[in-house]
């Protein structure tokens, strides 16, 4: 049965005359103590972004004590030679600021977010903690015992489940890579405040940090303002580490983390591939939308809005860690839940999906919308200083040139179809990927064996 | 013919102003121009919501959320996705208690297409509306319910708790999720019929914010909408109104599978849009949101019983608002250690109310959260909408943040007297259990949530 309406219908509009935009050029400095600097003035953003970048990467953590890179981050915020910890987050929230500080196998990361009226006191607060943090031994005692207790909502969370297993097959067992970014149980309970304090004085100093700041700058005298703050940090100097090559064994095979009576399974289905110095990136960007970027690529056409198996599975590519060398590397992944029943046949139409990508290509009308929306979009991606500071912050980590992202979406605009199904196949070779699904392992492992996607396993989920 | 008035800035609306006009045929128009970026955000509120719903159809006004994105007489199958993120927009649509959102962002010389998406649905869904869609659909939404609540730990606290500080018949006693039963249940005539009552021009607010020629974009809103026709025979939602405070302790102890014990609870608070809400949001800012909290300090820094604590509101306009208490405790703590803690420091506060410093910390913070609403096109265009759907008056959003720095100390004391007792508030426990002696599936940290997206 149909309905006829009895509105007055009026065919599809035409697009008006684009308005230029741009990827903000920053503009780059250096402080006298040698910290790097980009600024980036950006007119009606009234919440300023600041972000910090440690030379000081996962790898660099001393054996035996992952996560002490993940404690020194957190105690940053901990109280400095001028306040107690207390008083310290109390200064942040009377500046209506945040500050976040985490760390991944680039460096360590602080992102402050304050309104610019009170841009002085966030930079205040953030030199302190860079320069003079306290790193008290009760409030380090605080943030282990409290990290210790994170882990098991971790473990018991299905994506952060999966994710920890996928990095544990990848990369070799003594790849900083292969074990969890913030540490094991094991490993954080023997972090203490002289292991923060070492770690810090080994590898925080502003000669090897870079500062980005990005907001509504009127009016504001940014040099004075940081002439106070993070230009008073002092420190020695020193070269960057040299940054180690990503290995990865990507022989195809399924690991099952067993859940029983998982309602749903989650996949995490991947592997290791080129990062953003690889020429072939922008095809890959835009081969991986295609095949699932949002719920109208390849993927979400069957397995939700055909079969409704799920309510939405993403394929991305997510950089690891570059080097200025180029030998970095990517995460290329797919990741959903699909219910447990459907487990099986779902993989099925996963595995036929790439495999018609792989026979058939990608239509020039995929690559088109693709294009149109992966550059299209930039100007409501970037509407935020904090989005801004965030790729630029990205660019820097990874050793990319500051017009990075503006190069990118003309290299976008200019990738055709063959490219971008190359990339995208490669990417994403059916018997080259390893598949974790954390899920109720007596209802999938027979229907998965049957899959022949390779070898599957089944480890419990603690 | 559209008429209107405009408005002038007001202090404290950050120099932003906005205009406001209604098409023959009922449906209001919000206009806010603003042109530092060429991006315009198109945001539609339908006076429905999840409160609509009756018994035995919990879940239908999101499941039907859904199905507004399966097509229209000129949009095939997905098309309001594929033609508005070809277009290089972006776009989703959210159901809650009180309403149903639908909004797309568009780099600005694209805003035409929004407007016309929006209008052939809101004119013509049922053309394309079928048995296909609505059976895809309801195996989508019940696999969202999974992931989001039915497989993550303590994934139904939200619906536990809600169901308990609403009592049985209440509209708000479900949540928008709606129980897979009724997912279920759900008919593809009361899609039909759900659309006929609700979706309406004279039941919407539609506002365009951005880099937008106000003139020109009133002339398409008047093209692309001004023939569907209002309607009028929306029923009434069942009556929302309570008592100020619910009168004892309500309590659900629930063992389950999940990681370490906590303690959640739900005060009643006033109804959003008065002061005392707003005082509200303060009081709950100062004991429970971010790391300078007195119950963060208490509980995570001194104490050291839990490894998170923190308050949030759930500001409801035609039910009283939800104050949302959520600790995780720390090893071994048991809840009773934490409930004490929190009466103590509830029970001072109200007994001292906030401190000249801790005022000022939680006007800085609610200000930021404002600044960031309103910092982008879409989240100006949403609260738009909210203020006119829930208040009459889009305008109020411009001045929200002015009316949040001028409660006093006083008010907060008194909201916090009144309505954070021990008798105002239902309580959920969660006590873990080895999977051995597990008696439900496992659900996590979904918390606080009570939207519902399409994507």
């Amino acid at each position: 049965m149909t309905e006829l309406a009895t509105m007055d219908f009026h065919s599809r509009p035409q697009a008006g005359d684009a308005k230029p935009w741009a990827f903000p050029a920053p503009e780059r400095g250096t402080l006298d103590n040698g910290l790097t600097l980009l600024r980036c003035h950006r007119p009606g953003q009234q919440v300023v972004a600041v972000e910090v970048l440690l030379d000081a990467p996962l790898e660099a953590e001393p054996a035996g004590l992952d996560g002490v890179a993940t404690i020194m981050a957190r105690a940053f915020s901990e109280g400095t030679d001028k306040h107690s910890a207390e008083e310290f987050a109390a200064e942040l929230e009377r500046a209506g600021a945040t500050l976040d500080a985490h760390a991944d196998h680039p460096g360590v990361r602080l992102s402050l977010e304050v309104p610019a009226s009170r841009l002085a006191k966030g930079l205040n607060l953030i030199a302190d903690a860079l320069r003079a943090p306290a790193f008290a031994d009760s409030e380090v005692e605080r943030l282990v015992a409290n990290r210790l207790d994170e882990i098991p909502h971790e473990l018991a969370n299905p994506s952060r489940r999966a994710a920890k297993e996928l990095s544990k097959e990848l990369f070799p067992s003594d790849a900083r890579m292969s074990r969890p970014r913030q540490g094991t149980e094991e490993t954080v309970a023997a972090i203490d405040s002289a292991a923060i304090r070492g770690f810090y004085e080994k590898h925080v100093r502003p000669a090897t940090a870079t500062a980005v700041v990005v907001g509504d700058l009127t009016g504001i005298d940014l040099d004075a303002l940081l002439g106070d703050t993070l230009g008073a940090w002092t420190g020695s100097s020193a070269e960057s580490r040299p940054v180690p090559p990503v290995t990865a064994d990507d022989t195809g095979r399924v690991v099952i983390v067993d859940r029983p009576g998982a309602v749903q399974t989650q996949l995490l289905i991947g592997r290791v591939g080129p990062d953003r110095h690889d020429r072939v990136w922008p095809a890959q960007v835009l081969g991986t939308y295609c095949l699932g970027g949002t719920l109208t690529s390849r993927l979400d056409r069957v397995l939700r809005e055909e079969k409704g198996y799920t309510y939405g599975v993403r394929a991305f590519g997510q950089v690891l860690r570059s080097a200025p060398d180029g030998t970095g590397a990517a995460m290329l992944a797919i990741s959903g839940s699909v219910d447990t029943p459907n487990t099986g046949p779902a993989l099925i139409d996963l595995w036929t999906v790439l495999r018609t990508l792989a026979a058939e290509g990608l239509t020039d009308a995929e690559r088109d919308v693709a294009v149109q929306n992966l550059v299209g979009v930039a100007p409501l991606k970037y509407e935020t200083a904090a989005a801004v500071a965030s790729t630029l912050a990205d660019q820097v980590e990874q050793h990319l040139p500051d017009d990075y992202q503006a190069t990118l979406y003309r290299q976008l605009a200019a990738t055709g179809t063959v490219e971008a199904t190359a990339a995208a196949v490669s990417a994403f070779p059916v018997d080259r990927l390893v598949t974790v699904l954390v899920g109720d392992a007596a209802q999938i492992k027979a229907p998965v064996e049957a899959l022949g996607i390779g070898e599957v396993t089944v480890v419990a989920a603690e | 013919m559209p008429m209107g008035h405009t408005a002038t800035a007001q202090a404290g609306s950050g120099g932003l102003t906005a205009t406001e006009h209604r098409l023959a045929n009922g449906l209001r128009v919000v206009l806010s121009e603003d042109h530092l970026t060429p991006v315009a955000a198109v945001c539609l509120w339908y006076d429905v919501g999840s409160r609509h719903e009756v018994k035995g159809r919990t879940g239908l006004a999101h499941l039907f959320e859904h199905l507004m994105f399966q097509g229209s007489a000129q949009v095939k199958g997905n098309g309001h996705f594929e033609f508005v993120q070809g277009a290089g927009g972006s776009l989703n649509g959210t159901t809650s208690f009180e309403r149903t959102n639908y909004f797309e962002t568009m780099p600005a010389h694209e805003l035409e297409l929004a407007l016309w998406l929006e209008a052939d649905r809101m004119g013509s869904l049922l053309t394309a509306l079928d048995d296909e869609s609505m059976e895809n659909q309801r195996d989508v939404v019940k696999n969202e319910r999974r992931q989001r609540y039915d497989n993550v730990p303590y994934g139904t606290a939200f619906e536990k708790l809600t169901a308990l500080a609403y009592p049985e018949g209440h509209p708000y006693h479900h949540t928008p999720i709606g129980s897979m039963a009724d997912l279920d249940a759900a008919t593809l005539e009361d899609a039909r019929a759900f659309f006929r009552t609700y979706y309406a021009p004279n039941n919407a607010v539609l506002s365009v914010v951005g880099d937008i020629d106000p003139e020109r974009t009133l002339a398409w809103v008047e093209k692309y909408f001004g023939s569907i026709p209002g309607h009028d025979g929306k029923p009434a939602p069942r009556d929302g109104s309570l008592p100020e405070t619910i009168g004892e302790q309500l309590r659900e102890v629930v063992e389950e599978e999940v990681p370490a014990r906590a303690l959640m609870a739900a005060y009643r608070l006033p109804h959003d849009g008065t002061r005392a809400c707003d005082a509200a949001d303060l009081a709950l800012t100062v004991l429970g949101g971010g790391e300078s909290s007195r119950l963060y300090n208490r509980l995570v820094r001194r104490d050291r019983t839990a490894v998170a604590a923190g308050f949030g509101l759930l500001r409801l306009a035609g039910a009283p608002s939800l104050g949302w208490l959520d600790v995780k405790t720390s090893g071994d703590v048991e809840v009773p250690v934490i409930e004490t803690a929190i009466d103590e420091e509830l029970a001072r506060f109200a007994e001292e109310g906030p401190t000249a410093e801790e005022m000022e910390r939680a006007q800085a913070q609610l200000e930021r959260e404002w600044l960031d609403r309103l910092g982008t096109v879409a989240g100006r265009a949403d609260e738009l909408c909210r203020y006119a759907v829930l208040f009459g008056d889009p305008q109020l959003a411009l001045t929200a943040v002015q009316r949040v720095l001028e409660i006093t100390a006083e008010e907060v004391q008194e909201v916090a007297k009144a309505r954070l007792r021990p008798d105002n508030r239902a309580v959920l426990v969660y006590e873990p259990v080895t999977d051995e002696d597990a008696t439900e599936d496992t659900a996590a940290a979904a918390g606080d949530e009570n939207e519902e997206a399409a994507k």
